[in-house]
């Protein structure tokens, strides 16, 4: 459980864009957790909406985007959704996979004034 | 806070300075490169209104992962080989190091610095075993992360050459998502937990670069498969490499001593 401390992370990294900006309220944030990143996103959501309270995100609303895990066969080459971070290929059954989409932990964007 | 860790205050946490003189040179050509990791940022206004979206494509990580790489640039250019220890609690990685300690300290320098929630319990162990050590505590923090090597780093005066175990919290969640810096990752299961445990924890695996199977003294007696815990790891990650260890018995520890003179020979090569 380590969603608490990302979560001030982002807060951090709100301010800073805030300082920097002059950004006098910022409405919306997006964040985009893909589902193999080792971010369990609900509770990310929900630290993140309970430390905002106090901080420059006090008014925003927070977006998650989650992004389903995609891999990769090395062997056959075909994508496969991928459900953990241990894909099995749907063709050889196999699991020499690369993960292709799923492991993104970012902010997006910002709504501001 | 965060019920389960507590991993809500990262300014929580405490290095314990032992104050100890160690008497070695101190060559510290500190490497701060400060890359700017900052996305793309561009602005758009909305018609008829002031908001403005701002683009920022930003890894939340990013301040960590410079941290890291700050680390490991004065890590390479010491020659000193890190090692970031990982696994659940009660592995065994405090015994490890003790014998590791007490087997090459005479021919090797090593220093520690050690990670947990609370005391200094083990920093103590270390310390008494013949290397020097420094005790951060994470408070409820869950995990050590870059910055807290970075600070330990300025009070624990390691030398040229040397090589450096970071033990990390013992948790196989959280720690996986922290580059700290280190050359290597040392995963250490042991043989009182489930076989299935690389499964159950795909992240740590997929991110180590060597686990250690420790307590194979105690297998004529639990139900572990050395075996298929293998097979489990290496369907995550092919390139892992493994070491069978009992720290108590002492199998396992010379294939493990020439492991690390491998890393520390890499590390003078380059």
């Amino acid at each position: 459980m380590h969603e608490l401390s990302l979560a001030m992370e982002v807060i951090s990294l709100a301010e800073k864009e805030a300082g920097k900006k002059n950004l006098t309220l910022i409405s919306e944030i997006l964040i985009e957790v893909g589902e193999l990143s080792g971010v369990e996103a609900d509770a990310f959501q929900w630290g993140l909406e309970m430390l905002a309270k106090e901080s420059v995100l006090a008014n925003a609303e927070i977006k998650i985007n989650r992004i389903p895990g995609r891999g990769r066969c090395t062997s056959c080459n075909i994508g496969f959704e991928m459900k953990t971070r241990l894909g099995m290929c749907p063709e050889c059954n196999g699991f020499p996979s690369v993960i292709t989409a799923g492991e993104e932990f970012r902010v997006v964007s910002l709504l501001a004034e | 806070m965060c019920d389960t860790c507590g991993c809500g205050n990262p300014d929580e946490f405490k290095i314990h300075d032992h104050n100890h003189s160690h008497d070695h040179d101190h060559h510290g050509h500190h490497h701060d490169h400060d890359h700017d990791h900052h996305g793309h940022d561009h602005e758009h206004h909305h018609d008829h209104s002031t908001k403005k979206v701002i683009s920022l494509n930003m890894d939340i990580l990013s301040e960590n992962n410079r941290l890291a790489e700050r680390n490991r640039g004065w890590f390479e250019g010491k020659k000193v080989v890190a090692l970031n220890m990982v696994s659940s609690p009660g592995s065994g990685k405090t015994t490890i190091l003790e014998k590791t300690i007490g087997s090459l300290a005479s021919t090797n320098k090593i220093f520690v610095i050690e990670g947990d929630q609370q005391t200094t319990r083990d920093a103590d162990r270390i310390e008494k075993s013949g290397a020097p050590a420094i005790q951060i505590n994470t408070g409820s923090g869950c995990h050590l992360d870059a910055k807290m090597i970075h600070l330990a780093l300025k009070k624990l005066d390691v030398s040229d050459r040397s090589i450096l175990f970071i033990e990390n919290v013992g948790n196989l969640v959280c720690p996986a998502m922290f580059d700290l810096g280190e050359q290597k990752r040392v995963v250490v299961i042991s043989t009182t937990e489930g076989d299935d445990k690389p499964m159950k924890y795909p992240y740590m695996f997929q991110t180590s670069n060597l686990c250690i199977i420790n307590k194979t003294d105690l297998l004529p007696y639990v139900d572990f498969s050395v075996e298929t815990a293998m097979n489990y790891a290496r369907q995550l990650n092919p390139e892992l490499e493994f070491i069978l260890m009992s720290a108590r018995s002492g199998e396992g520890m010379t294939e493990w001593f020439d492991w690390l003179a491998r890393q520390l020979q890499d590390n003078q090569s380059e």
